[in-house]
């Protein structure tokens, strides 16, 4: 049975003014006429790939700060126990 | 050094908290750029091993330090990155390295007066080489901070690689060689 193609929906796209670094926008201009795109296309692929960066940024410190948590403020012995090591007392034998 | 950008990479239990408790900064910037391309993979074996340890250390604890030991433990799983599972293929290959090596290579941890029970390790040998196993059908190099057990797994694959069809060798790194 044929299957009718799924199209994903045009992204949701809002008109706005922008000050933007001079060197920034002559490279992106640059880009543009290479690429043979728009302004607007360079921008919102520099800008989208900029935030997400970002956000792993974001995610790379939330991870290392849970790590901190997660194994901060134990002893040598109870990391081990930590890292599936069990040790006991000599004495308990 | 390698590169972190060259992953995903499998932590071993122990690397796993060798990093993140890591203060040189070369290890932390390692982390750092690791994690912009990848999320930290261990086997669900570490994640059995890890909360054992946070239960035993919560029993054993008094009152006043039970709360901390639950954060901790809490923290932990919240973040968890990518978790391989003990499956059908993983099993397979675990079977076969605990065939070839039943006993551990190396004898129990020693520590002043504590030591290792050999029941306990035995049961951390078998681990290991679920976790050997979980990098080898993931075809992901291994990181870790255990080169006794490790690379015992490694050269015995390389000897009876008609045990190990379409996979090998296995790839491991070791934590200080990192950064």
């Amino acid at each position: 049975m044929n299957r009718k193609p799924r199209f994903s929906l045009p992204l949701k796209k809002r008109r706005t003014t922008l000050t933007l670094p001079a060197d920034s926008l002559t490279e992106a201009q640059r880009i543009a006429r290479t690429r043979r795109v728009n302004l607007s296309t360079v921008i919102a692929e520099a800008l989208s790939e900029g935030l997400r960066l970002q956000t792993v940024g974001e995610r790379s410190e939330e991870v290392l700060e849970s790590y901190k948590k997660a194994f901060s403020g134990f002893s040598d012995e109870e990391m081990s126990i930590l890292d599936g090591v069990l040790l006991e007392s000599v004495n308990r034998r | 050094m390698v590169p972190p950008s060259s992953g995903p990479f499998l932590f071993d239990t122990s690397a796993e908290s060798w990093l993140a408790r890591a203060e040189h900064p070369s290890i932390n910037a390692w982390m750092r750029e690791y994690l912009s391309h990848d999320e930290i993979h261990i086997s669900a074996v570490t994640v059995m091993e890890r909360v054992r340890g946070y239960s035993l250390l919560w029993r054993r604890a008094a009152k006043s330090r039970q709360e901390r030991i639950e954060r901790a433990r809490v923290a932990y799983l919240t973040k968890l990155g990518r978790v391989w599972p003990v499956d059908g293929a993983v099993a397979v290959v675990a079977g076969e390295i605990m065939a070839l090596l039943p006993d551990p290579p190396t004898p129990p941890r020693r520590s002043h007066q504590l030591r290792e029970s050999r029941q306990e390790r035995l049961a951390r040998w078998r681990f290991d080489a679920m976790i050997a196993a979980t990098a080898l059908v993931a075809r992901v190099p291994l990181i870790h901070n255990n080169a006794g057990d490790f690379e015992s797994i490694r050269t015995a694959i390389e000897r009876s690689p008609e045990r190990f069809p379409n996979l090998g060798p296995l790839d491991l790194i070791r934590c200080a060689s990192l950064a």
